[in-house]
């Protein structure tokens, strides 16, 4: 249907991507990662420049993910504070339920789906250079999925935080709903 | 519910009717002060990579800063009326669905990453530079960002690679891995030692007091004078030890002090070590 899909199977919900550049920027940096982690392999002799750039790649993966494609894509955004006190507290911030709910449902899919899995992909790279004992490989991997965890971890706690306070205003909108009606229905009487 | 009358901002310009329009741009006129996530204290730079929100959010787990603290630099989205569309080298979208503060939003690229350098910047001048008007070293570091120090490290991973006649990629690896499990080892340290630090601000501090190693081991990879080596490794080690003890000291009870900076000092003197006897 949509003939931004990059080759994936497209989804019956007749919507195209609304934010296609986003989107690619999204993948591209995560694909970049892992495409030149295993194809360096052919090519590249040195271990130096197999873990600078795909570490390189993978930073620049989570600065988008979680500046750019967070806030764009899912409405959701998450980052860390020290306060007055001199303690550290993690921030998480949404969308109004409103918004969110007008997010762009081949967004989200795309957005959750990737995160998961190049984590994912990471664990099975590095399961193989287990297996094949490189421990210099390994330090690049753990690295790399230290980034991709930490997206995660990020996003999901936000979603969750974000459904928790949707939860919360609705049933608050229902209330004073509620009492609004039936204050209307006294004064009609 | 005046937080949802400011966010009907739909998420193209077209459908947005001008009367919800001129409602936000009142309601953020009016909802900018509390509602605005502030920086933690004066002095530092509007925080880079998250942009400043306002109303839109739903703020989740901490009520909205005092007045007190919302004296500060209030950032420069709230207070601007919300243009519809800024888009230079920006991907896409006009309004973006975040309502009244899109400048952060839809900034370009560019500028998003010039603040990021920017704190990077800060932050350096703070940890490593003499600064006889800074404030408690505690609490000094409260921008404390990680891409300074993951930059450091790689640069002193390179040059000692770079420097090294062979096995380089053995010496790139152990110089990273002792840096990085090094620092969160101090870190660990530190907690243990009932100290009051937080993980990430330990973290980012110990990256930060590489730079003058850093720069001690780019001269070390130009010049191959043994004896230039060493005086240059003593004098960045010194720096280096001094950058770090302040942060380090206040954060234990005065009579651990010796057990919370021995290992540091430890481990820059075997980066030193390494920069001097890389051949």
């Amino acid at each position: 249907m949509s003939s931004t899909d990059f080759g994936e199977v497209s989804r019956p919900a007749g919507e195209n991507y609304a934010n296609p550049k986003t989107c690619f920027f999204h993948v591209l940096f995560k694909a970049a990662a892992l495409a030149f982690y295993i194809l360096s392999a052919l090519f590249v002799d040195s271990f130096v420049i197999i873990f600078v750039v795909t570490v390189l790649l993978a930073a620049l993966d989570f600065w988008v993910v979680k500046n750019v494609s967070g806030r764009i894509l899912v409405g959701l955004r998450w980052w860390n504070e020290i306060n007055d006190l001199g303690e550290s507290v993690w921030r998480f911030e949404c969308l109004d339920q409103e918004l969110l709910a007008r997010m762009n449902k081949k967004d989200t899919w795309l957005f959750w789906w990737t995160l998961y899995l190049t984590a994912v992909a990471w664990i099975v790279l590095g399961i193989f250079s287990l297996i094949r004992f490189q421990a210099d490989y390994l330090l690049v991997i753990a690295v790399c999925l230290t980034l991709s965890i930490a997206n995660i971890v990020g996003f999901t706690k936000c979603r969750k935080d974000a459904k928790k306070q949707i939860q919360a205003f609705a049933s608050q909108t229902i209330a004073s709903r509620f009492t609004s009606t039936i204050q209307s229905a006294f004064s009609v009487v | 519910m005046s937080n949802s009358h400011s966010d009907t901002v739909p998420l193209h310009a077209s459908s947005q009717s001008d009367i919800d329009e001129i409602e936000n741009l009142i309601n953020v006129s009016v909802q900018s002060g509390p509602a605005t996530v502030l920086p933690a204290r004066p002095p530092s730079p509007p925080r880079a990579s998250i942009p400043v929100s306002s109303t839109p959010f739903i703020q989740s787990n901490i009520p909205p800063p005092t007045s007190a603290s919302s004296n500060q630099k209030v950032p420069p989205v709230s207070a601007a009326p919300p243009p519809p569309i800024n888009n230079s080298t920006r991907p896409n979208i006009g309004v973006s669905g975040f309502g009244p503060s899109p400048n952060t939003l839809t900034e370009p690229v560019w500028d998003t990453v010039k603040r990021d350098l920017s704190r990077i910047v800060n932050n350096l001048k703070l940890v490593v530079f003499p600064n006889p008007y800074r404030e408690d070293p505690g609490k000094a570091l409260r921008d404390w960002d990680l891409w300074g120090p993951f930059f450091f490290i790689v640069f002193l991973g390179l040059t000692l690679s770079w420097s090294a006649s062979v096995k380089k990629s053995e010496v790139f690896a152990v110089a990273f891995a002792l840096l990085a499990a090094g620092a969160v080892i101090l870190t660990l340290n530190v907690l243990l030692l009932g100290g009051h630090i937080i993980f990430f601000q330990s973290l980012s501090l110990l990256g930060y007091c590489l730079f003058p190693l850093d720069i001690g081991a780019l001269i070390c990879m130009l010049k191959d004078n043994w004896v230039i080596k060493l005086v240059v490794v003593c004098v960045t080690l010194a720096w280096s030890s001094w950058a770090a003890y302040p942060f380090m000291s206040s954060a234990v009870n005065p009579r651990r002090k010796a057990l919370a900076l021995y290992p540091v000092f430890l481990m820059y003197v075997s980066v030193g070590f390494l920069i001097v006897a890389i051949d």
